[in-house]
């Protein structure tokens, strides 16, 4: 048993990524299509709740950031610490309990989010029952993921491993302090903060999540994915360890720019603008350092749609990671605030660089865990590139077209002093714009399928491999 | 997957070696036996060193590996001598007991002939797989590898043996002499210095919002609570991070003297305890931000000037390498042959111990039997051999070439020539002034100025407007932060050198770029400075038949021999027929005799050939004769050849103006006619090293800055002297330790790029502190007089930095034209 | 804004367990060798066994 590494969780984690994938842009599709025809399942009976606008959004996100986001990560991080580690998980049962624990608060939110129980937190909308199971299991994961590196046979800890760990803590402790509440039933509960302080407290959450859970997580598996899949060694280890502690050192104070024009004391805002421009240079320098690593053989952007992937994610990355900081300046934020450009920017990193890391690492990844040299078919991946990159890149010009005509709609007054135009007109010339948003999500969407399929073909012809070997040259 | 590194084709379409790339010579057939088919392998010890690899499982290697290793050296250290490694005094000085068990040992190696990172995967399973090799750890950057082994199992030797037969060498060191210091010294400068960042960026964030907190907003006990949280902060980067320039400064007070250190302590400090007072009072003075950020620009500096120190360590810690660790004692000598091998370190005058041909000797002493060559370049820089017999000195240290000696030992340890060397390098280091400092200096003083200045803007403003001195007191203090100043030189210093280094030029001591910037004399020595320092044959002059037939009888006579004479020789007549001589017989210190095809040929010194080439002029040039039985056949010069870019190196140093001077120890003759073909005016020889140190002496008595190349140990006090010096070929690495800087290319026109390179380094950084001083000098009197506000002068200071770093960062591209024909292999 | 009362020493006890942290890796050699890990993780042997080129009779 100690000789071999457990494949059997991280490949339950894979597909399940896969499959969690597809429902959860599905649903963003649905969403997506409401904005433009808003009776779309109105007339649906006792579905048109289910279904309606409000409580399908929650469930989108959700769906993509802890089911396909979160297995993808669970997935990576726990074949990330054993290969680096050379050594076995800490315990297989753990493993399980806390893949299947995953599943069931994946499939809990699932039904609970769309009958409408929510505590209405954003991105914490789950139900405190949920939140006491995501505990649980969070800190099972952390004890197998610390654990396995404690036991490990290497005497180095990779830099991917500091990222995952990182992310490990600071999620539980983010859940931790965001979640506390006051049950009141079993499905209803009240924030334990009140006023200006549950806002604060949210964003705080809100926006390292965001750090943690979307970037610090993700940047872990850059930092072995693409390596392994250009051969190539990163292009600076030096700048991957200053990276680590700079970046997650610094993004755990630029939080209040979610909270612009609002009660907030000024200065807060002031506070979290100037670190949000501060945290370009560590994203850029991690950025570099991936886009880098291929330098010396450009040539497999050309010839490997796995690095495509790869490589176009790290650009997305290092979009948004400009955008974002922007979007923080003050006046900037007068404009892009609750407009589409919001959107528009979420979604240039949850589709550009965390969707697209994540596909890139699972395709590097899948025909290791069934004993496959790659996958059942290049060309196919080839065309989810496309169809992917097209999609995002779609979707995201959309929204910032749309975002910045909304603002200066908003802001638009005549010489009187009176708004120029009602908020049904702004919402009006919106319409050209949804439509482009829903065919560059359906392409996202689509793309997805055509990696189910691709990932059928590998796995029906191939075998899960129990017994990979732990290579037996390892340093003291 | 990465594909697998493939030799490049050679040159002539020869094909090239699987394991080393080289082109395989015609009829050669060795061959590698790999995935079912034969690849070809350039000699036999590649054969087997590649067959070892792929037989133990290890050929992933192959696929794996991005450079080629070097070819593996046919002459490997014999078993015998890897033996010596097992005796317990010897492993006393290298070998640490793990835990209670003795049988447990761990080694500290160095590795020769790592060269990818596949060449750490390719040991560290070898290792793995010796039953009785309990862990093998390689740091690919440092090159070293520490070794756990049961001493029940495995000897040590049978370690090195089997890293030998992978191709690679590998050796003990003494970690604890250097190695051991340094990675103590790295990792709490490391610790001082991550203390002081996290320090710093978490005390900006409590000081930047009250910066930017327009007034009002914040009330007074947020404020307050902000102050208390930087003081908690603060303390410890001011008594851990900060603690050696407490330390530093304690000392010069001690010794009356003003260090540099000094104001460091003092502007820290004052700062500080005044921040202190201000959180209690409440008074507007509180300047923890600035005190951590200064603390932390410093200890940046610091570091990255350690770290260009510990290339120069280990560069010296070859030196150890040179005398060996063991020796072979005769105790009965000269009653009885009686062998017994015991340390060197054991050794005491009057011992007498046997040196076998390619040993080196253990201590200083004097021949008493025995005739032979010994190579001493490493310690004379003499490319020549010397000739020992009976109560000839040898010196510890040296190589001896061609048969075995018996010598008697008369100074051990410290007394010997080479510790002798050792210490007037450690006291000609100790003695260098540390000029890369003075940027510290500048901006420590710099702190305390402004600390004058902002009290002094704050009472000033305190009687014409209270409310707003605290902020421009702020401004003043914030704008004018000296990080730009603090960071000028040394992120030019580190771009510079990052640069150089890549161009194989490595600078070991912080001032050697600013000074080679101003060098107006070069000084060369001649023996393997410009040139190769080794043998090769500059001509032949047949006096009877044909000039490649005498090279064939010269190459069959000296076949077997080692010495240099017979290694150019052969060098010479590497595509000549093959012919075999019989009844070789060597005279050592003369030639040799041999028979051919039923004529008896000698070969050797003119003496020994019984002729003299009195109408061949070859200065600096040795002659050696052929003759049969009716006489001289032909006349073989040889001789010192020049370096491939010594023509050139020093064209491009007469057009960067600078002066050049030839001083060598070598025949004046073949010093003249070195300098005539290179055209260098000022070139003397027959220079002994005091001589040279004299001559040195006087050039920077007209006010000269010397620049001085050399190789030699022997060279090490007029090395020392000059303002600069530059160590060239690696093979005397002795020479490197005591080094400014050090060619590690073999191309030396690099030095040129190195001039070109040291001078850009003082412009960018004379551009860079101008900069900063010119900043500072606008920005202060508008901040003193109440134009910018907190912010603007944070941005300001950051802006100003951002400059200083970029403009540093031009140094790391190329210079000139110098990658242009960089590349040539 | 009296949070700031819990946030503020909650982010110096952040940046005291970031520290330790930090002093931890060093100690323990972390930051010794800054190249050779980069290279590392490119030869474990991840390939499918499939491949061919595993012979490895000396690998137990």
């Amino acid at each position: 048993m100690e000789a071999t590494y457990n494949y059997k969780v991280v490949r339950q984690f894979a597909i399940m990524t896969v499959v969690w994938g597809i429902v959860g842009m599905l649903v963003g599709v649905i969403i997506a299509a409401q904005l433009i025809w808003p009776d779309l399942t109105k007339d649906l009976g006792p579905l048109s709740a289910i279904l309606s606008y409000g409580r399908l959004r929650p469930l989108h996100t959700n769906a993509v950031i802890f089911a396909f986001g979160g297995s993808a990560l669970f997935a990576t991080s726990l074949y990330v610490v054993q290969r680096t580690c050379q050594t076995r998980l800490l315990s297989d049962g753990l493993a399980a309990f806390v893949f299947w624990g995953w599943q069931l608060i994946i499939l809990l939110a699932a039904v609970s989010l769309p009958l409408g129980f929510t505590t209405g937190k954003e991105y914490a909308e789950l139900e405190w029952p949920i939140d006491i199971l995501i505990t649980v299991v969070w800190v099972s994961y952390a004890v197998l993921f610390f654990g396995t590196i404690m036991k490990r046979k290497t005497k180095h800890i990779y830099v991917a491993n500091w990222f995952f760990g990182a992310y490990i803590v600071t999620i539980a402790l983010l859940h931790l302090v965001n979640s506390a509440e006051l049950p009141v039933t079993l499905t209803k509960s009240y924030s334990a903060y009140a006023g200006v302080h549950d806002a604060m407290v949210q964003w705080w959450y809100g926006h390292n999540a965001v750090g943690f859970f979307l970037t610090t997580a993700f940047l872990g598996m850059m930092y072995y994915f693409i390596p392994k899949q250009a051969g190539r060694p990163i292009f600076s280890y030096r700048l991957s360890i200053v990276h680590f502690w700079a970046l997650n050192f610094i993004y755990m104070w630029a939080g209040p720019h979610h909270l612009m024009y609002t009660a907030l004391p000024d200065w807060t805002q002031s506070l979290g603008m100037v670190f949000s421009l501060m945290l370009i240079a560590p994203s850029w320098g991690g950025m570099m350092n991936g886009i880098m690593t291929l330098s010396g053989a450009w040539h497999k952007l050309r010839t490997d749609p796995i690095i495509k992937f790869l490589i176009t994610a790290m650009s997305f990355y290092g979009m948004s990671t400009f955008e974002g900081p922007m979007m923080s300046v003050k006046t900037v934020n007068a404009l892009s605030h609750y407009t589409e450009w919001t959107v528009g920017h979420v979604h240039s990193g949850a589709l550009g660089w965390v969707a697209m890391i994540s596909i890139g690492s699972l395709y590097h990844l899948i025909p290791r865990l069934f004993g496959r040299e790659e996958m059942w078919s290049t060309r196919l991946i080839n065309v989810h590139f496309w169809w992917s990159t097209i999609g995002v890149v779609l979707y995201i010009a959309a929204l910032w077209i749309a975002g910045v005509a909304q603002g200066l709609m908003w802001r638009a007054t005549n010489a009187d002093g009176t708004l120029t135009y009602s908020f049904a007109q702004s919402v009006n010339a919106m319409y050209p714009f949804y439509t482009i948003r829903l065919i560059g999500g359906f392409m996202f969407f689509a793309g997805m399928l055509l990696m189910a399929y691709n990932v059928w073909k590998t796995v029906a012809a191939g075998k899960a491999v129990n017994d990979a070997r732990i290579p037996e040259a390892v340093a003291a | 997957m990465p594909e697998a590194t493939r030799p490049r084709p050679a040159p002539g379409g020869a094909p090239a070696c699987f394991h080393c790339g080289e082109p395989v010579p015609r009829g050669a057939s060795y061959f590698i036996r790999y995935q079912d088919s034969a690849k070809p392998a350039c000699c036999l010890g590649c054969q087997a060193v590649a067959q070892t690899i792929i037989d133990s499982g290890n050929g992933d290697y192959y696929r794996l590996r991005t450079d080629m290793p070097p070819t593996p050296e046919a002459a490997l250290e014999e078993l015998k001598n890897l033996k010596l490694y097992d005796i317990p005094e010897v492993q006393a000085s290298f070998v640490n007991s793990a835990g209670e068990d003795d049988n447990i040992r761990e080694a500290n190696l160095i590795m020769e002939g790592i060269v990818c990172a596949a060449c750490v995967w390719l040991n560290e399973r070898h290792l793995h797989q010796l039953p009785g090799v309990l862990g093998a750890d390689i740091n690919f950057s440092t090159r070293r590898a520490r070794v756990r082994w049961d001493n029940r199992k495995i000897q040590l030797s049978d370690i090195l043996k089997s890293i030998q037969d992978i191709g690679y060498l590998a050796y003990p060191f003494d970690s604890n002499r250097q190695e051991e210091l340094f990675r103590k010294e790295r990792n709490t400068a490391i610790r001082r210095l991550a203390i002081a960042g996290l320090g710093m960026m978490q005390v900006m964030m409590y000081a930047v919002p009250v910066y930017m907190a327009e007034a009002g907003t914040m009330t007074r006990d947020i404020e307050a609570l902000m102050r208390v949280a930087s003081l908690l902060l603060t303390t410890p980067v001011v008594f851990y991070s900060a603690w050696p320039f407490f330390q530093g400064a304690w000392r010069d007070l001690k010794l009356y003297r003003a260090g540099m250190d000094v104001p460091v302590a003092l502007g820290v400090g004052l700062a500080y305890l005044a921040s202190i007072y201000g959180t209690f009072t409440g008074s507007e003075d509180v300047y923890f931000d600035s005190v951590v950020m200064f603390v932390f620009f410093l200890l940046t500096g610091r570091f990255l000037e350690m770290n260009a120190r510990k290339k120069s360590a280990e560069a010296a810690e070859s030196l150890v390498k040179l005398i060996p660790a063991a020796a072979v004692r005769l105790p009965g000598f000269p009653g009885n042959r009686e062998e017994e091998t015991i340390a060197a370190v054991k050794l005491v005058p009057g011992d007498h111990v046997l040196v076998g041909p390619g040993e080196s000797f253990p201590a200083d002493g004097s021949v008493a039997e025995g005739v032979s060559n010994v190579d001493e370049s490493l310690l004379t820089g003499e490319s020549h051999p010397v000739s020992k017999a009976a109560s000839s000195q040898v010196i510890g240290g040296t190589l001896n070439l061609e048969s075995p000696l018996v010598v008697k030992v008369e100074k051990v340890g410290a007394d010997t020539v080479l510790s002798g060397i050792v210490r007037l390098l450690d006291r000609a280091l100790a003695e260098k002034p540390h000029l890369a400092l003075l940027a510290d200096r500048v901006a420590a003083w710099f702190v305390l100025a402004l600390l004058l200045v902002a009290v002094g803007v704050a009472t000033a403003w305190y009687f014409v407007d209270p409310d707003r001195a605290f902020w421009i007191t702020v401004s003043v203090l914030v704008v004018s932060c000296p990080c730009a100043l603090g960071l000028a030189t040394p992120a030019a210093l580190t771009a510079a050198l990052g640069r150089l280094t890549r161009l194989g030029l490595l600078s070991t001591r912080g001032h050697a770029l600013e000074t080679l910037a101003r060098a107006t004399d070069f000084v060369f020595d001649k023996t393997g400075t410009l040139t190769t320092g080794e043998f090769s044959l500059r001509g032949v002059y047949p006096l009877r038949g044909e000039q490649t037939r005498a090279l064939d009888i010269a190459w069959a006579l000296e076949q077997g021999a080692t010495h240099p004479v017979a290694s150019a020789l052969r060098a010479a007549n590497a595509q000549g027929a093959r012919l075999q001589a019989q009844e070789l017989r060597y005279i050592p210190g003369k030639g040799v005799t041999g028979t051919l095809d039923g004529r008896s040929y000698r070969l050797g010194t003119p003496d020994f050939v019984g002729a003299h080439p009195l109408d061949i002029h070859a200065p600096g040039l040795t002659l050696v004769g052929l003759a049969d039985e009716e006489g001289l056949l032909a006349w073989f010069a040889l001789g010192d050849a020049l370096r491939p870019q010594a023509r050139q190196l020093i064209a491009e140093l007469k057009s960067l103006g600078v002066n050049l001077h030839l001083y060598s120890g070598d025949r004046d003759e073949n010093v003249q006619a070195l300098a005539r073909e290179l055209g260098i005016g000022d070139a003397r020889g027959d220079m002994l090293p005091q001589d040279k140190l004299d001559a040195v002496k006087a050039l920077q008595g007209h006010g000269a800055i010397v620049a001085m190349t050399g190789d030699g140990v022997n060279d090490a006090p007029v090395l020392a002297q000059a303002q600069v010096s530059i160590a060239v070929d690696q093979g005397a690495e002795a020479a490197q330790a005591a080094a400014d800087m050090v060619l590690l290319s073999s191309e030396i026109g690099r030095l040129a790029d190195g001039v070109r390179q040291a001078r850009k380094t003082q412009k960018i950084i004379r551009q860079n502190l101008a900069w900063a001083a010119a900043y500072n000098l606008l920005a202060l009197p508008a901040a003193a007089m109440g134009y910018v506000t907190p912010w603007m002068a944070g941005i300001g200071m950051s802006l100003s930095s951002l400059l200083v770093v970029l403009n540093a960062m031009r140094l790391s591209r190329p210079v000139s034209h110098a990658d242009d024909r960089g590349v040539a292999p | 804004m009296d949070i700031l009362y819990l946030l503020i020493p909650l982010s110096l006890v952040f940046v005291a367990l970031i520290a330790l942290v930090f002093l931890w890796a060093v100690k323990s050699g972390q930051f010794e060798d800054m190249e050779g890990p980069a290279h590392r993780i490119l030869m474990d042997d991840d390939s499918p066994p499939s491949s061919d080129t595993k012979s490895d009779k000396g690998v137990h």
